[in-house]
């Protein structure tokens, strides 16, 4: 078995061929705004192996945060919410673009570094 | 990241009694300093632990860490509320688990009756604790911020919400931005719209001072805890703040918790008439967290210049009294 088949986030640039895989899921949020900042290309997230214990139904970014805090304690980390918002057609960069619009109208916020809460 | 050449930075003044000057720099970015303030800040001053209403039953308790300290605020038998460090002397280990104030728990008084005290004293339901062997009163730290809040019947008003944001700064640069509002007309443009700046007034007292903003439009009465026309800002050094709005029944309190140099925790905390929140209450408790944000993206930026090293020591404007007010209490503590 390859190290990628048994990571369980993995995101990629595919202009760059450049990938990241990793079991902490933050760790795709942080390559995500380290490559944006160097190349201006977003990453995609080409696995999530998310092992929730509910099924989130929400379709907003802030209801997916409430349904996940659930089953989280002291916030939610940046990097599930990304892979849920991925399963719903946003790309790791337009996820945490939307994320601080979403805190910068009082909606969301950081109970610490890059984990979150829904309000 | 380029790093300027400390060798060719120098504070302007040696001291910060010049009404223009700022604390320097290197007390807030030096990791020492922060060990400092833990002794010397923390240690010696009144600190706010929680609200009184959050523990009404006997043996109901929250914990609250303060410098090196862990502490347990616990409602006595006979009503009153005892502060005791949560530290074995057996075997050093914590008693209870930390708890917060906006979830208490149950412990038997009597488990606690061997631990040492710490000094408790309150301002209408606000508890404060103090680590020094022989402090200041309460009374004279807050001076007349204690008249004016014992006047108002903020015991009847219940906690209903409690958001909690680690944010990426020193805590007193969040401390002296919340003391100001020349960054308002720039940072919080929705919320400027209904306030007169031109009739604020800053109030500045010993260890306390108040922002007075008025609104453009009237509310009604019933809509504010308060009978002046006006909202008020109260800041209690080293780090609290009570907020009474303008334009809700209800208060608000922050506690600026640092967490190391680089950190700080808002504990921001909601009163209203009820603890179920009504859907204008919840709009009204967004705007306030919008105003957070708008602040933190701020102060994060403020804090991301301060560490270049390139300021030794930042000019206070015209109207900063408050800020000179808080950075001279800073090195009078750090002095003392």
């Amino acid at each position: 078995m390859s190290t990628q088949e048994q990571a369980s986030y993995v995101a990629v640039c595919s202009e760059c061929d450049v990938d990241l895989q990793t079991d902490e899921p933050n760790e795709i949020a942080a390559f995500q705004r380290r490559h944006y900042r160097v190349t201006g290309h977003d990453v995609k997230l080409e696995r999530a192996e998310l092992n929730l214990e509910e099924e989130v139904t929400g379709s907003d970014l802030k209801g997916v945060v409430r349904q996940l805090e659930e089953q989280y304690e002291n916030g939610v980390p940046i990097g599930v919410v990304a892979a849920v918002m991925n399963e719903r057609g946003l790309t790791i960069g337009e996820t945490l673009d939307k994320i601080h619009e979403v805190r910068m109208t009082g909606g969301l916020y950081e109970p610490r570094d890059d984990y979150l809460g829904a309000f | 990241m380029t790093q300027w050449e400390r060798a060719q930075t120098k504070p302007v003044s040696p001291n910060i009694t010049d009404r223009s000057n700022a604390l320097p720099a290197k007390y807030f970015t030096e990791p020492e300093i922060f060990e400092m303030e833990k002794e010397k800040v923390f240690g010696q001053y009144w600190t706010y632990a929680g609200h009184a209403n959050s523990i009404p039953e006997p043996g109901q308790f929250f914990t609250r860490t303060v410098g090196n300290h862990t502490l347990i605020l616990v409602r006595t038998d006979d009503g009153d509320i005892r502060g005791v460090e949560n530290f074995s002397a057996r075997d050093g280990e914590p008693i209870v688990d930390e708890t917060p104030m906006s979830d208490p728990g149950y412990v038997d008084p009597d488990e606690l009756a061997d631990l040492e005290c710490v000094r408790v004293d309150s301002i209408g339901p606000l508890v404060f604790v103090n680590l020094a062997d022989d402090p200041m009163p309460l009374s004279e730290q807050a001076g007349v911020m204690k008249d004016r809040l014992e006047a108002l019947p903020l015991g009847e008003y219940e906690h209903a919400c409690r958001i909690v944001s680690e944010v990426e700064c020193n805590w007193k640069v969040f401390a002296s931005n919340y003391s100001e509002c020349d960054h308002c007309q720039a940072n919080h443009q929705d919320w400027i719209k209904g306030i007169s700046l031109d009739e604020s007034e800053l109030e500045v007292n010993d260890y306390h001072w108040v922002l007075h903003y008025t609104h453009e439009e009237d509310v009604e009465d019933e809509m504010r805890i308060h009978d002046e026309h006006e909202a008020q800002f109260h800041y209690l050094w080293p780090n609290f703040t009570v907020n009474m709005y303008g334009t809700a029944d209800g208060y608000g309190t922050y506690i600026i918790d640092p967490i190391d140099t680089d950190r700080f925790q808002l504990i921001a905390d909601y009163y209203f008439r009820d603890s179920d929140l009504s859907e204008e209450e919840r709009e009204f408790i967004r705007t306030s967290r919008q105003l957070q944000e708008e602040d933190f993206e701020l102060v994060e930026r403020q804090w991301d210049g301060l560490k270049t090293g390139a300021l030794a020591q930042a000019q206070l404007g015209p109207n900063e009294h408050t800020v000179h007010k808080f950075h001279r209490l800073a090195q009078d503590a750090y002095d003392s």
